[in-house]
């Protein structure tokens, strides 16, 4: 995959700033809050931001941090929380995911049929995926 | 029903549990690193020419949006 070139990248990070990308996340949190859950329209414009973010973070067209070469043996910590909702989201999964044994999905769809709670969780998800594209 | 109660409340322990070892990893000479660290470094892997890291941690986050905005 070809490279942009330094003067690319240079003349990128203009638009590539908080000021400009927050109200962009806020306007297209904003839409996507209008899309209900199994919608046609709600699979398409997830795929196209995801598509678009995915795009960015694999083309080096966004400036990244500069990351760690070794991580310390204190990174394990982060098992615990993660272990811990993995067990249980996965004993819920394999009990049915019924009401009596619910996934965070089945738990999050009456939440997120609200506009205002969809639309803030949307923002979460575009802000957290734009961070992770600048790693 | 006491088991809909007790997968809230795993849930809610799950996500503080995020909380209280990110607030950890942000305190001053922490040897834990942040989250975002991890996922830095997670991202670093490659196979080859491949980066197998990038493309699992940014498509398990497009999976996660897909799967609670449109599934």
């Amino acid at each position: 995959m070809e490279q942009p070139s330094e003067a690319t990248v240079e003349a990128e990070r203009v638009w590539d700033r908080p000021l400009v990308m927050v109200p962009l996340f806020v306007l297209l949190s904003a839409v996507g809050g209008l899309f209900p859950s199994f919608s046609f329209l709600a699979n398409v414009y997830v795929v196209a931001i995801g598509g678009t973010l995915m795009w960015l973070g694999l083309s080096g067209r966004v400036n990244r941090r500069p990351m760690p070469a070794r991580l310390s043996r204190s990174a394990a910590w982060w098992l615990v929380p993660a272990l811990t909702l993995a067990l249980i989201e996965l004993t819920m999964f394999i009990a049915g995911s019924t009401n009596d044994y619910p996934t965070l999905s089945l738990l999050a769809d009456p939440i997120l049929d609200m506009y205002l709670a969809r639309a803030a969780v949307y923002f979460g998800w575009i802000a957290a995926f734009w961070g992770l594209v600048h790693r | 029903m006491i088991t809909r109660m007790l997968a809230i409340a795993g849930f809610v322990v799950g996500g503080l549990l995020f909380v209280v070892v990110e607030w950890r990893a942000r305190r001053e000479e922490s040897s834990i690193p942040t989250l975002g660290d991890l996922a830095g470094f997670v991202m670093q892997y490659q196979v080859g020419r491949v980066p197998v890291g990038r493309i699992a941690v940014l498509g398990f986050w497009w999976w996660v949006g897909w799967h609670f905005f449109a599934r």
